[in-house]
């Protein structure tokens, strides 16, 4: 057992090295330049359109298919090829790795939350909206969530949704409920499908709300913020370029407490839902642990495909007690980066990805996937394209009424909805005191946002 | 792989110097005998130097920058470091990492030994529940951490909580009480990373001189003692080794927490790897996220040094 080398500090170090490898993207050189200010917009003169544009997307193996069948249509139609580039795993830190390496791709179609944080890295270009042909056919909701702070217009929206609650019919009827439409027919129906046995198996292996409680990707308080709006309150106030929390309001503490009480008082919410991602949360819908789940339409195909499917229905999320109708509304942005020399070609991308024909071959073209879930597009009719499913109608109703973005101008949004996440998950798990949370949660925004 | 280097290229200094005043083609020889290692080397060192020397450097480099990937770094000194020791998140991380680490490394150290004293042997039934025993270690720990989940299923009707439920315990909710997620996850480290131990102290028992045995058997020392004095210092190598490979392993710990809780339920499980994930690949802070990997770094070369120094002490 003697030998040993003799440097084993040395050796003992480069091994560690070696295997603690954060291999940190980003950097380049400390070039600092300003490319923020850029707001040409590109002539859209169709004889000048040229390729090949180089796309990235948010998406893989089938919301893929869907996009590439879109994008082949756009070569056919312009003759401009398109290079994809696609991946769902760190989407964001690769397109930090491109810009450092200054060779950005000339699109990004992204979620609409990204808007901010993209806007404040510098990479994407802003331009007049008058100048996307067919632009006036897009609605004023979708309009609004490419609307940086300072009013200008950074992206073409693609594609909108807005959660809905999914409610489990058959155990509606069984038990001789209704689908909830307030707040404490919620919690009531809620508690039935905790207590009664709705499924009829004899055991009490059934719960009455879904919900993806995790930190992670800001699940939970991203979960929460329907409640949220519909009680009155706001994460921020958005006044010019000031923002300012008011994340401790009464609306907010009001919204925060009945959340954390169908955990801590009414106990109806799933096992290890605080530390379920949407994964997990789809899952325990799907299979018939949960009665009720306030999600996107998105999981109307996923779910129409599992045990469940014709046993649920979708209605607007009930209403809070002062009558407020919030819904959380999300999106798909088509973000055009800054540098690109193929702008016309951009332009007439993103003018062909709004189009009435685009958005039914987004919709429909593929099954498996949707990756338009709601038409931005006034001109295109949901239930119709969907052969006359009117959950989608019901969908597009409650977008259209009561859609409500997160604030995703504001550039620290992310880390904002990270902390959010992190005071739900934390008082909720130890039942603690919401408004004290909240109060905290608030001098952190104000840190966040100084 | 790196420690090779330094191994391969020890033995041709003890080349021993035969006379006082080498001829001038013996010291030829011994020049080239001193760089063939280092050219047999060279692939493997160049490419080491690019995708692992390179990106951990510049790792530590960038720990000085808010890194701003299109508008240009901004050198902001000592800032990101400032931040981390003041950061209490990331101080309730580095506490957890460290329980974490105690705990899981020194649990599966000692069902490591034990299993190895139980089942070290040349027999077949010995192989065969060998093998069995060391599947953990084999099972990708994705899919480990994914059916332990299923397992710790936090309603009486989940598969451990219905055993307990036998005894009249439970139901626990692990996973997801705060109180007792550090531990479920422990637990589970200690489940994959046990037989991993087992097999090295196999390898360290095989080695003892088993006529250091015989002689205690013959001067009458029972079980206790036999362990006590002659196993236990003959595998004090072995021990280090697994001690060293376990602090390593225990301070970047990642994969089963970030799967089984993100380090959730109320932060109780958050480790100093998911808290940098957090920071780098979440919410694109890469200046920090380096900053804070940079320290992890070094923290965990001077506890290996002093495990190695420690070692290096006893056995001189």
């Amino acid at each position: 057992m003697k030998p040993r080398h003799r440097r084993p500090w040395i050796g003992a170090a480069v091994v560690i090295a070696s295997a603690l490898t954060l291999s940190a993207c980003g950097g380049g050189d400390d070039v600092s330049t300003d490319p923020g200010d850029d707001t040409s917009t590109a002539a859209t003169d169709a004889a000048e359109v040229s390729g090949p544009l180089e796309v990235w997307v948010r998406a893989a193996n089938d919301s893929l298919v869907s996009y590439e069948m879109l994008f082949e249509k756009f070569t056919e139609e312009t003759g401009v090829e398109i290079e994809v580039f696609a991946t769902l795993t760190d989407f964001e830190t690769k397109l930090s790795a491109a810009a450092a390496a200054r060779d950005l791709p000339d699109i990004v179609i992204n979620d609409a939350s990204q808007l901010g944080n993209l806007q404040s890295q510098g990479i994407i270009r802003s331009f007049d909206q008058s100048s996307i042909e067919g632009g006036d056919d897009l609605s004023d909701a979708a309009w609004s969530s490419v609307e940086s702070i300072d009013g200008q217009t950074y992206g073409v929206p693609f594609s909108a949704q807005a959660n809905l609650l999914f409610v489990r019919t058959d155990w509606l009827d069984n038990l001789g409920l209704q689908a909830p439409t307030t707040w404490d027919e919620f919690v009531n129906v809620a508690k039935a499908f905790t207590t009664q046995d709705p499924d009829g198996d004899g055991q009490a292996n059934t719960y009455g709300v879904a919900i993806p409680g995790s930190t992670q990707r800001g699940y939970i308080s991203w979960n929460w913020s329907t409640y949220l709006w519909q009680a009155g309150g706001e994460y921020v106030e958005i006044d010019g370029d000031t923002v300012t929390p008011v994340i401790d309001s009464d609306e907010a503490i009001e919204a925060a407490t009945w959340f954390q009480n169908l955990f801590c008082t009414e106990n109806v919410v799933q096992p290890g839902a605080l530390n379920a991602t949407t994964l997990e949360t789809n899952e325990a819908f799907q299979t018939g642990v949960v009665g009720m789940y306030l999600t996107g339409p998105y999981n109307i195909p996923t779910s129409d495909g599992t045990a469940v499917g014709g046993h649920y229905t979708v209605v607007a999320p009930p209403k809070a007690p002062n009558g407020g109708t919030s819904t959380m509304a999300e999106g798909t942005t088509i973000y055009f980066m800054v540098d690109s020399e193929v702008e016309a070609a951009a332009d007439a991308f993103a003018e062909f990805m709004i189009t009435p024909e685009a958005q039914e071959i987004g919709m429909v073209g593929n099954p498996k996937a949707s990756i338009v879930r709601l038409p931005v597009n006034t001109t295109v009719d949901s239930t119709t394209v969907r052969d006359g499913d009117e959950r989608w109608g019901i969908a597009q109703e409650v977008y259209e009424s009561d859609g409500h973005y997160e604030p995703i101008a504001v550039p620290q949004w992310q880390e904002m909805r990270q902390a959010a996440s992190d005071t739900f998950n934390k008082t909720i798990s130890s039942c603690g005191d919401m408004s004290a949370a909240l109060a905290e949660l608030n001098q952190q925004y104000e840190q966040i946002l100084s | 792989m790196s420690a090779t280097a330094t191994r391969a290229a020890t033995p041709s200094r003890a080349v021993p110097a035969g006379g006082s005043r080498p001829s001038p083609g013996r010291r030829r020889r011994r020049i080239k005998q001193g760089l063939t290692p280092w050219l047999f080397l060279l692939p493997a060192l160049a490419i080491f130097a690019i995708f692992k020397f390179w990106p951990v450097l510049y790792g530590m480099w960038l720990s000085f920058f808010e890194v701003r990937p299109y508008l240009g770094n901004l050198w902001i000194g000592l800032g990101n470091f400032e931040r981390a020791v003041t950061d209490p998140a990331l101080g309730s991380a580095a506490l957890h990492t460290l329980i974490d680490a105690a705990a899981a490394v020194g649990l599966s150290m000692l069902f490591g030994f034990l299993l190895a004293l139980l089942l070290e042997g040349p027999a077949l039934h010995l192989r065969l529940i060998r093998t069995a025993a060391f599947l953990p270690v084999v099972a990708a720990l994705v899919v480990v951490a994914q059916l332990w989940d299923v397992i710790m299923y936090p309603s009486s009707y989940g598969m451990l909580n219905s055993f307990l439920g036998f005894f009249g315990m439970g139901p626990n909710e692990f996973l997801s009480d705060p109180d007792q997620a550090l531990a479920s996850v422990i637990l589970i480290q200690v489940w994959k990373h046990a037989p991993y131990d087992m097999v090295i102290f196999i390898a360290g028992l095989a080695g003892i001189d088993r006529q250091l045995y015989e002689a205690a058997d013959i001067d009458g020392a029972n079980r206790w003692q036999r362990l006590r004095f002659i196993t236990i210092p003959a595998l004090r190598p072995v021990i280090t080794i697994v001690l060293m490979l376990g602090i390593i392993r225990g301070l970047r710990v990642f994969t089963e927490v970030f799967v089984l809780t993100n380090g959730g339920p109320a932060g109780a499980t958050e480790m100093i790897v998911t808290y940098l994930y957090k920071t780098g690949i979440e919410l694109g802070d890469f200046g920090y996220a380096s900053a804070i990997s940079t320290m992890l770094l070094l923290v965990t070369i001077v506890a290996t040094s002093v495990t190695n120094w420690i070692r290096g002490r006893k056995e001189d």
